[in-house]
């Protein structure tokens, strides 16, 4: 929902909650002054005043049009301040962006779900629009890796979609605790223990670009074709109109053309694992 | 105690071997049973079976010292381990833990190197199955490498 105004105009939202999920990520539940707008895999670009702004992909259903929940990780000018930021302050959005995942082309599929590390927001926010039209779907799993069982985040989601029909989720840590009886290995090691008609499935990758290279080789390795493995690419977006190329991955303005890619449409990209 | 064709059958490393191929197997393994904490293998002993994990958690990792165990990793039930077994000289790289009870699938390594001589396209298939094994394990550690020098 662009404001049709000023193309580079944020709409007004307010902060209602913030909520703390590890020690590097909180999330910031947004009350929008109008209502917003967007389908799972679209970005944002979210802005403090006085400080700037910077892109995500929300993390909260995109069936809830009254607030938005953003998954911020602290990594950076704008996001340290945004983590000082208390309930009650008014933030900016921009957006939403770009392509999201293709959902209704999942319709009659299994969907195997890769993540690691903060790419579970977007992937939450997947999920949610999943559920949502789970009676299409053959079933989902989700494969989540996170460092330590510290960094983990939404905890309870995996206990909710392990009582959800249909759903089945998984993770583990490259880095156990004592107090961790889980799975130990990054998340591709989880591919080993699911059960999944390839032939019939598609595949979601999200996380860091080191997670989304060593998972992407491995469901190729597993027998998925490159038109059945969909990649959310976290690029540089900067105005997220196409316009200023910060966000540039050859031929495409991932802002504007992705962020979600099927491997297919990006595997020739020298640039598409940095 | 021994596991029949159809459970073989279940079991996803057993996955494309005919009838024949899985008797094979039978003949030549046996189940064997682990308690929490069991040390199934130390690093660097010699091993003589090659494992299968059939129900239960297995822990994996490597040594610094007697006392200091890192832990890098955990199997999955229908995953091979100590395929060192297979190769000379026969030196496991890795320990091995039970977690919670734990059966696995012990084969004969010596009796299995037999059985790929008289029967090559059965040696083929169950080495590339285990070079599939190792290939992933070495993937993995590099992943695991690469996330732990990008901390």
């Amino acid at each position: 929902m662009l404001n049709d105004k000023n193309i580079y105009k944020p709409i007004r939202a307010k902060l209602t909650d913030v909520i703390d999920e590890s020690q590097l990520i909180k999330t910031f539940v947004l009350v929008p002054e109008d209502k917003f707008s967007f389908k799972t895999g679209q970005f944002i670009e979210l802005s403090v005043d006085g400080i700037g702004e910077a892109p995500f992909t929300p993390s909260s259903s995109p069936l809830v049009t009254e607030k938005l929940e953003i998954t911020v990780m602290k990594t950076g000018y704008v996001t340290e301040y945004m983590h000082m930021l208390k309930p009650g302050v008014y933030m900016g959005i921009r957006g939403p962006y770009g392509r999201g995942y293709p959902i209704e082309s999942f319709f009659g599929k299994e969907v195997l779900i890769l993540g690691g590390g903060c790419g579970l927001a977007p992937i939450r926010s997947l999920l949610y629009a999943l559920e949502g039209i789970k009676d299409k779907l053959v079933k989902v799993i989700l494969c989540y890796g996170s460092k330590t069982p510290a960094d983990c985040i939404y905890k309870p989601l995996f206990d909710r979609l392990n009582s959800t029909e249909k759903f089945e989720a998984y993770r583990t840590v490259d880095k156990a605790d004592e107090n961790w009886n889980g799975s130990v290995g990054v998340a591709t090691t989880l591919l080993n223990k699911i059960k999944i008609n390839i032939e019939n499935s598609v595949a979601v990758v999200c996380g860091p670009p080191i997670m989304m290279k060593f998972g992407t080789i491995r469901l190729l390795e597993l027998g998925y074709k490159d038109d059945q493995i969909y990649l959310s690419m976290e690029k540089n977006m900067s105005c997220g109109l196409g316009k200023c190329g910060h966000c540039m991955m050859g031929e495409f303005f991932v802002c504007k053309d992705g962020p979600v890619f099927t491997y297919d449409e990006i595997k020739h990209n020298p640039e598409i694992w940095k | 105690m021994k596991l029949t064709i159809d459970e073989l059958k279940n079991i996803r490393f057993f996955d494309n071997y005919n009838d024949e191929q899985l008797k094979i197997f039978i003949g030549i393994s046996s189940i064997k049973e682990f308690r929490v904490k069991d040390i199934l293998f130390e690093q660097y002993d010699e091993l003589s079976d090659v494992y299968i994990l059939l129900v239960g958690c297995l822990s994996l990792g490597i040594s610094l010292a007697k006392e200091k165990r890192i832990r890098l990793g955990t199997l999955e039930e229908g995953q091979l381990f100590s395929w060192s077994a297979v190769f000379s000289p026969h030196i496991s790289t890795a320990w091995v833990m039970a977690t919670c009870p734990t059966k696995v699938l012990a084969i004969d390594a010596k009796k299995l190197n037999l059985e790929f001589e008289k029967d090559c396209e059965f040696g083929f298939k169950t080495m590339s199955k285990i070079a599939q094994t190792i290939s992933h394990r070495l993937s993995d550690t590099r992943f695991q490498l690469m996330n732990q020098l990008t901390l």
